[in-house]
């Protein structure tokens, strides 16, 4: 099954809830949907497509949206699907329920970006430390690293 | 009665520190829990604020022992975005480098099972044998860790005669060895009974927790990026994918002893038909504004790189991967129902970073609070010791 072939049972699948569609190279195929047909979508994807294999979730913060890229890989092709949350109420459904294996991502996506994931089995932070201050999100661009006051406990000042 | 235990999470020697809470029942790991971030460096964020060309030798210094994986997924990525086709015989020289790194990769990680599992000899063998490859390293690059072979359009050494033959020679060395202790491997008994059953991934589980490289090819998943989507030269080189179906450590190690071999093929391929030509080509200082998504099979997995330009000389985004982090989900699943002697096998089977089981451990005996910090070497003794009063008593066969 080749790129163009894969994208035409992708239209005919998913119907409406596909949107633009891209293939900028050999085995790399974009496909922009909205974030409220997610689960729908990846769903699909998963039962009728056998796209089983979730290689990574990206975040990108694009100013008044955040787009957040599902990297799907197998041995036909690489599929990534591409969606936005605005970055006034930053949120998307979990997709733990129909790929497992999307946990940790799910979690990384929450501490570098903010970004909410509704329904997730395990909300706590995973790369940043616990005395983390909140609101502080690293990979969103208009964060900037600000080295805390070092104190001595007990010390004088 | 419950017991936790937390493993982790620091060692000054630990590239990868993570946390692992392991709640037991007796000596049945009932629950294993993860933290990550002891040693975030925040690259890709310092990376949106580096040029293209400085970026290679960040990408560099994300890992010591697969160095080369992370810098050639990211040139590669922005090859594609410069529009930049490399000169054929820079390419072969870039997928020598890779193969050989898998070797060394693997020798070095065939040692620690061996380790783990209370076999030192073994370990003492393929350590150094492994010493041969970090030579052929050094001669084609002048390092023996970060071998910096890479430039954006090509590689920055070319290999002549002498440093061909010498790798065509060592190869012979090196492929008689391994057949050597393939056989040392197989016949000896204690190390495959110590090996079988251990870590137990199903393939379900597998698929459904995205593993990937030698994690997933021993439950029978036939998942490599450089079949799957062949990058560099890979279209072109023959070799097949070493897979098993034992699901456990034995298979992971059957799978990276068939991958070493595989590499030799490889290696020895690309000295014989290396075309000759230029190593590279001039880059462009900026890249267009667009996006790419870089695959690369590292010895341990997958690599993915997701790049963005936006016209200048800097990334607007670079997302990393690593195939450990692919691969922690799954370690979670071996963990349940395996034994706290079986940890540091299992750790070291998904070879995370080795030095994360070269840590020290805390045993809190949840019945009187008392905290114990043990060594991990205490607990490999006690491991050994473990399996020397109660052999076991699976039958274990080597599949291979």
């Amino acid at each position: 099954m080749n790129d163009a072939e894969i994208i035409e049972s992708l239209k005919s699948a998913l119907a409406e809830k596909a949107g633009d569609i891209t293939n900028p190279s050999t085995r790399r195929i974009f496909l922009k949907i909205d974030s409220h047909s997610l689960i729908p979508v990846i769903t699909i994807l998963r039962d009728k497509f056998d796209m089983t294999y979730l290689a990574t979730i990206s975040g990108v913060d694009k100013g008044d949206f955040f787009e957040i890229v599902y990297h799907f890989a197998d041995t036909r092709t690489c599929l990534n699907v591409r969606t936005a949350v605005p970055r006034a109420d930053p949120r998307i459904e979990s997709i733990t329920n129909v790929i497992p294996g999307a946990i940790l991502y799910e979690r990384e996506l929450q501490d570098m970006f903010g970004i909410i994931v509704d329904h997730i089995p395990d909300a706590r932070p995973l790369l940043l430390p616990d005395g983390w201050p909140p609101a502080n999100h690293p990979l969103r661009k208009d964060w900037k690293f600000e080295r805390p006051v070092e104190t001595i406990p007990g010390g004088k000042s | 009665m419950k017991i936790q235990i937390p493993i982790g999470p620091q060692h000054p020697a630990l590239k990868e520190p993570i946390s692992l809470r392991m709640t037991v029942d007796g000596e049945v790991i009932q629950n294993a829990d993860l933290r990550l971030g002891y040693n975030h460096r925040g690259l890709e964020r310092l990376a949106e604020e580096k040029t293209w060309v400085q970026n290679i030798y960040l990408m560099e210094r994300i890992c010591g022992i697969c160095s080369h994986s992370h810098a050639t997924c990211y040139v590669q990525g922005v090859e594609m975005l410069m529009d930049l086709i490399p000169p054929k015989r820079g390419l072969y020289i870039r997928t020598l480098v890779s193969e050989l790194e898998r070797v060394h990769s693997h020798l070095l990680w065939l040692g620690i099972a061996g380790h783990e599992a209370g076999f030192d000899s073994f370990f003492m063998y393929t350590w150094r044998d492994r010493e041969i490859v970090m030579d052929l390293l050094e001669i084609i690059s002048g390092n023996r860790v970060h071998y910096s072979i890479n430039s954006i359009g090509g590689v920055r050494r070319d290999i002549d005669e002498s440093q061909k033959k010498k790798i065509l020679d060592s190869l012979d060395t090196l492929r008689e060895r391994s057949l050597f202790y393939l056989k040392i491997g197989a016949s000896e008994p204690t190390f495959v009974a110590r090996l079988a059953g251990v870590g137990y991934l199903s393939k379900e589980s597998a698929v459904a927790l995205c593993a990937v490289g030698p994690t997933a090819r021993a439950s029978s998943i036939t998942r490599d990026v450089r079949k799957d989507d062949p990058y560099a030269v890979y279209d072109e080189v023959p070799f097949d994918v070493g897979t098993a179906d034992t699901c456990d450590v034995l298979g992971r190690t059957v799978v990276r002893v068939k991958e070493l071999l595989e590499s030799y093929k490889i290696i020895e391929f690309l000295m014989k038909n290396l075309p000759s030509g230029n190593i590279t080509v001039k880059a462009p200082r900026k890249a267009k504004p667009n996006e790419v998504i870089s695959r690369y099979e590292a010895p341990r997995g997958e690599n993915i790189h997701y790049i963005i330009s936006n016209g200048t000389d800097k990334p607007e985004r670079l997302k990393v991967r690593a195939p450990t982090l692919g691969n922690y989900a799954a370690t979670i699943e071996m963990l349940k129902s395996g034994f706290i002697a079986d940890i540091p096998l299992i750790f070291a089977a998904i070879d995370p970073c080795i030095c994360c089981a070269e840590r020290s451990v805390e045993l809190v005996d949840a019945r009187s609070g008392d905290a114990k910090t043990v060594r991990m070497s205490e607990l490999r003794n006690k491991a050994n010791e473990r399996f020397k009063k109660d052999p076991p008593k699976r039958n274990g066969i080597w599949p291979f």
